[in-house]
């Protein structure tokens, strides 16, 4: 059985979804996955919307997963005095 | 030993061979364990004694060095003094020039009860006011010596663990005159830890002896601790040393990389925590589907319960039941047993003997047939007599 390519206007619509959770730090992602995950859970979405809330959902966790991958900690060493950045970090 | 051989000096040649010999002959630098008495400044100058309680040597702490110590020695203090000869030789004089003097352990542990006392006292030492480290933190201020291997395995645990949060690193000297600067430091921070984001103040030191941590025990700085707008996290030292800072802090750590590890989360946990919820939201999809099938599977059921067919198809079986039920209750099962029923004329049934006169016509009915049948004679039963 082949698989069905979603429709561009979903594909769209998770271009959107990718765009803003790209705006996001890890908590504010992890938040919005657990309250994606909690109105699953909870049936309050209508079946027409599950697919989409699911793939939504996957957005969020891939934005997370790719930000505990991918990220570089951020060093700034400060002059003791000045508490300015200095050129060593 | 003849005279002739014997090295004549003047007084001032006789001194100065004495001050060339302790030149050549004497440790340029050397440390000197003591405890110090009557300190005095003279014209800046700090003049004092040192003493092991048998032999004592005056000593000096020249002003330029004295604004460069973060201790000044008090009488009775014991002290350890990095220090060289100086000779007079004028009057001959020796004294030890301290280049840098250093609380002996006793010293330390000492000037550490009398203030943990008195923040203790003064409800400033009190673990009911220790606060929660935030969870994830975005930006954390790392306080301690640059460069430094405590340092470098902070930023090393760092990276491992959560390399999500931005460490904002301030050096800040752990030996010398520290106290003032390190306070400094922290006040200036303390004000602009807003705008930098500081969620967590970390100050660490790597191993060392207790007596180099004595810094971390001056009142003015656990003072600065103890209010800090943020949560303190400390890792100063060994395991063992404690020292005022680690009892005013929100959490203490044993070591600076444990100071990491207290505040940071770790990256492989939330991994984990990630793949679950990969699987919850899959679940979601499939657990939903599952119960609107059930839910649907349970209308069409009531439904088909409110059709025609099965509504005639219920009262039927009622209807069966009942006729069941007036089977079991009928008479003739009991006039298949050998009893009969008797009526009069009328078709009255004749429970008993009352109605009954010599001369009635009755009907005996049995359960293949009815005898008809007149009455000759009454017998009445004799009344049971109770005991």
């Amino acid at each position: 059985m082949s698989k069905r390519q979603p429709s561009k206007e979903l594909r769209d619509r998770m271009e959107r979804w990718r765009s803003d959770a790209a705006g996001l730090n890890y908590e504010e992602a992890m938040q919005a996955l657990d309250l994606l995950l909690a109105e699953l859970q909870n049936d309050s979405v209508p079946l027409a919307e599950l697919q989409q809330q699911v793939l939504h959902g996957e957005v969020y966790l891939s934005r997370c997963q790719s930000l505990l991958d991918n990220v570089e900690q951020s060093i700034v060493e400060l002059d003791p005095t000045t508490l300015e950045p200095t050129n060593n970090a | 030993m003849s005279v002739d051989r014997l090295p004549t000096y003047s007084v001032a040649e006789l001194n100065t061979a004495i001050g060339s010999l302790l030149e050549r002959g004497f440790a340029p630098r050397f440390l000197l364990e003591a405890t110090v008495s009557r300190p005095q400044l003279k014209k800046g100058h700090l003049w004092l004694t040192l003493t092991d309680g048998a032999a004592s040597i005056s000593g000096v702490v020249w002003a330029s060095k004295l604004a460069q110590l973060s201790y000044k020695p008090e009488d009775g203090d014991g002290v350890t003094v990095v220090g060289k000869l100086n000779f007079w030789a004028a009057r001959a004089s020796l004294t030890v020039q301290a280049l840098d003097i250093r609380p002996s352990l006793s010293t330390v542990l000492r000037d550490f009860e009398r203030v943990r006392q008195l923040l203790e006292e003064q409800g400033v030492i009190d673990p009911s006011r220790q606060r929660r480290l935030p969870s994830q933190p975005s930006t954390i201020a790392v306080l301690t010596s640059v460069p430094s291997s405590a340092l470098a395995d902070m930023l090393r645990t760092a990276a491992e663990r959560w390399p999500l949060t931005q460490l904002i690193v301030v050096p800040i000297p752990v030996q010398g005159a520290v106290a003032s600067k390190i306070l400094s430091t922290l006040k200036g921070l303390a004000e602009r830890s807003v705008d930098l984001g500081i969620q967590a103040l970390v100050l660490a030191r790597g191993g060392g002896s207790r007596e180099d941590l004595a810094v971390f025990d001056d009142e003015a700085l656990c003072r600065v601790l103890a209010r800090y707008p943020v949560p303190v996290v400390t890792g100063l030292g060994h395991e063992d040393d404690l020292t005022v800072a680690d009892l005013v802090a929100d959490h203490r750590a044993a070591t600076p990389t444990a100071a990491i590890v207290a505040l940071l989360p770790d990256r492989d946990a939330a991994r984990q925590g990630l793949v679950q919820r990969q699987s919850r939201l899959r679940d979601a999809l499939l657990g939903r589907i599952l119960r609107e099938r059930q839910r649907l599977q349970d209308r069409a059921f009531v439904l088909q319960q409110q059709s025609p067919l099965e509504r005639i198809r219920r009262h039927r079986q009622e209807l069966a039941q009942k006729q069941l039920l007036l089977q079991a209750l009928s008479p003739e099962r009991w006039l298949k047993r050998g009893l009969a029923l008797v009526s009069n004329a009328s078709g009255d049934a004749i429970p008993d003997l009352q109605s009954v006169k010599i001369g009635d016509q009755l009907s005996i009915r049995m359960s293949d047939g009815t005898l008809d049948a007149r009455v000759d004679q009454i017998q009445r039963s004799s009344p049971k007599t109770t005991s």
